[in-house]
């Protein structure tokens, strides 16, 4: 096995990845960039190597840099977490040709499935179902306007290289088109140096579910069931569960099949997941492959008792997978929240800034994968998610509860964060009858204030703590009585177990 | 003690006062008058006892302002009076219409009008970015730009006032 690992990436995934390596006996490396010198996976890890300024480009998406810390610190792999440079072909196989294990896909599969359009003409020819549209991309508004035509309207933008929402619109009709399009072609430029679009048919009301797969270098693939990522808000997951409310043991047959063929056909290698939308009728139809481990894996793991990181570190090391298809089953039921730094009452808006408080849901069920401490600095230059709440219990109901009990009790202060929104949504009448598709948000709460029925207690507790803290310096009350991680990870990063 | 306190657009006022007994005090809010008894777990987290109700929140101070959370939700609390002092003056939307600012730090990565263009409710008119993610910034009212106060890869902030917009129609000159 690996006896050192760097892991390219910030934030709660790192950290989370760093665990699973304590737990091999591996070491790890972080990387950070300025905005994160204090951040927690730095912390977290056994060394940790600065790689430039806060922007992206210079930091995390610098693929050199990264490259050299993992040589000079001795790493033997490289983790990618997701996003940044997770499914980014060329740095895999400048990985590979530096000597070094990547973690993931080899690159001409990250390669081919991130070609959204290649990836549907692969899906297409093993005869997997893919949704009605382009075949080929465009970055001209006239030609995607003329195709738009023929697909019919309602029409989704997507970009080539697209994932995480960005560069991706529905349009309802021609005089929007225009606009939209030059819009999501610089956002994909942005964020994937990459503006080419295609169009697809917009199918109304549809659900999100996803399969898990594995596979080994040894021709083995299997999936680890679905993943109902419905309840989205600009396109990217807020609340996923598994099993899916609407999964029945002979549509979950049929598609873990045609997941497992889509891998097969992708020649897929290491832990992967093979997106569907499911319509109205119950007909599935392939999104696409996400060539990483995904945000939301921790549900996959808290049903199957397996651990996915460590089933990709064994995968990466050259290992059979060491189960079979018939070996894995679904226990219970799991659902997670993604907690961001972002204002639910003004269109879930960014909120950076510093966490003056933090306190951490706990209890039988509940996992709760998390990147932020008691007075760090939430930095603006990267993704809003601060942590990852995750619940498991006998069934949904049960853990529709403990997830509410969970929430109620995980206080963020300082800066605006999805927990009082998440709240209502697992309250809500049709979140509790499983109706979950993806326009659930627009549909149930297209604009959301908190209520204020304890306001008043707020009031009193602020009267109750000024007579306790009368003449208590303002700054004290900030940071202390916690351990912060400075506090506790201190004494073991010196090496000492 | 008595205080006027602020949660978004509400005010409350409340009378705590001390009722001889430890951890415990006669507590009013508005209307409402309880006894209640405390116990503080630490300086972010107070347990009180109200009206037969457990109450845990959880609270952390910063610039005269109160972040307390109860039961999944969060409040920022101030006394009524308080101005947060960050040195920008954030106008009231409703003192004046025509301003358009950003509901954030960010960036303008578009400016996708020129002054003395003529603009809708609801047109684009900037757009900025953020964690990643680019947000329209559109007219709050049928008017002229008469101002634009920003460039392209401007830093800005929330209050920075970015365009300014005459109410009115073209037809009205």
């Amino acid at each position: 096995m690996f006896k050192k690992i760097l892991i390219a990436n910030r934030g709660e995934i790192a950290v989370r990845i760093m665990r699973t390596c304590r737990e091999m006996g591996l070491k790890t490396v972080a990387v950070y960039s300025e905005a994160d010198a204090a951040a927690l996976h730095v912390l977290e890890a056994d060394q940790a190597v600065f790689l430039g300024p806060s922007e992206p480009a210079q930091s995390y998406l610098n693929a050199q840099g990264l490259i050299k810390a993992a040589l000079d610190t001795g790493a033997e792999a490289v983790h990618p977490g997701y996003g940044f440079l997770a499914e980014n072909a060329e740095f895999a196989e400048a990985c590979e040709k530096a000597g070094l294990v990547f973690v993931g896909p080899p690159g001409p599969v990250i390669r081919d499935l991130g070609n959204k359009t290649v990836a549907r003409k692969i899906m297409n020819a093993a005869n997997v179902p893919v949704i009605p549209g382009m075949m080929t991309t465009s970055t001209d508004p006239l030609v995607l306007a003329q195709e738009a035509e023929k697909i019919g309207y309602p029409v989704i933008i997507k970009a080539e290289a697209g994932g995480g929402g960005k560069g991706m619109r529905i349009v309802s009709d021609r005089a929007a088109l225009e606009e939209t399009v030059i819009s999501c072609r610089s956002e994909a430029e942005k964020a994937f140096g990459n503006g080419a679009l295609y169009l697809e048919k917009h199918l109304r009301r549809p659900r999100h579910i996803e399969f898990q797969i594995l596979a080994d270098h040894h021709g083995k693939v299997i999936h680890l069931f679905e993943r109902e990522c419905s309840i989205q808000r600009r396109h990217q997951k807020i609340i996923e569960e598994t099993p899916s409310p609407l999964m029945t043991p002979d549509l979950r047959q049929r598609m873990g099949q045609a997941a497992v063929a889509a891998a097969k056909a992708s020649g897929y290698r290491n832990a992967g997941t093979v997106e569907f939308l499911v319509d109205q009728d119950g007909r599935f139809y392939f999104l696409e492959v996400n060539t990483r481990l995904q945000v939301e894996h921790p549900i996959t793991e808290m049903t199957t008792g397996k651990d996915l990181v460590r089933e990709q570190i064994a995968i990466a090391w050259g290992d059979p997978l060491s189960f079979t298809q018939e070996e894995i089953g679904q226990q219970g039921h799991a659902l997670e929240c993604r907690i961001y730094a972002e204002d639910p009452e003004a269109d879930f808006f960014p909120s950076p800034g510093q966490i003056l408080f933090l306190q951490e849901p706990s209890g039988p069920g509940v996992r709760n994968d998390c990147g932020i401490y008691s007075g760090f600095e939430v930095p603006v230059e990267y993704d809003p998610i601060l942590s990852k709440l995750i619940v498991h219990g006998p069934n949904r109901e049960a853990a529709r509860q403990r997830m509410i009990r969970a929430l109620e009790h995980y206080a963020i202060l300082g800066i605006r964060t999805t927990i009082p929104f998440l709240v209502d949504v697992l309250r809500s009448p049709a979140f509790t009858r499983g109706e979950t598709y993806t326009d659930f948000i627009d549909c149930h709460f297209p604009t959301w204030k908190q209520s204020e029925e304890t306001a008043p207690l707020a009031a009193l507790a602020y009267g109750i703590d000024e007579l306790i803290s009368g003449g208590r310096k303002p700054e004290r009350m900030i940071n202390k009585g916690i351990p912060s991680p400075w506090e506790t990870l201190g004494p073991w990063r010196m090496g000492k177990p | 003690m008595k205080y006027e306190l602020r949660i978004g657009a509400k005010t409350f006022g409340v009378e705590i006062e001390e009722s001889g007994k430890a951890r415990t005090v006669n507590a009013k809010v508005d209307d409402h008058q309880w006894p209640v008894s405390y116990q503080a777990v630490s300086p972010n987290a107070l347990h009180f006892e109200v009206n037969e109700e457990a109450v845990r929140a959880y609270l952390a101070r910063k610039n005269g302002e109160k972040h307390i959370f109860i039961n999944g939700r969060g409040y920022v609390v101030s006394e009524k009076h308080f101005q947060s002092g960050k040195g920008r003056t954030k106008k009231k939307w409703e003192d004046s219409p025509g301003e358009v600012t950003p509901p954030m730090p960010s960036v303008v990565v578009r400016i996708l009008i020129e002054e003395g263009h003529w603009v809708e409710k609801g047109q684009g008119l900037i757009v900025v970015s953020a964690m990643k993610m680019e947000t329209t910034l559109k007219a709050p009212i049928a008017g002229e730009v008469v101002k634009i106060n920003t460039a392209l890869q401007a830093k800005v902030m929330p209050g920075d006032l970015l365009v300014e917009i005459k109410e009115g129609t073209k037809e009205d000159e």
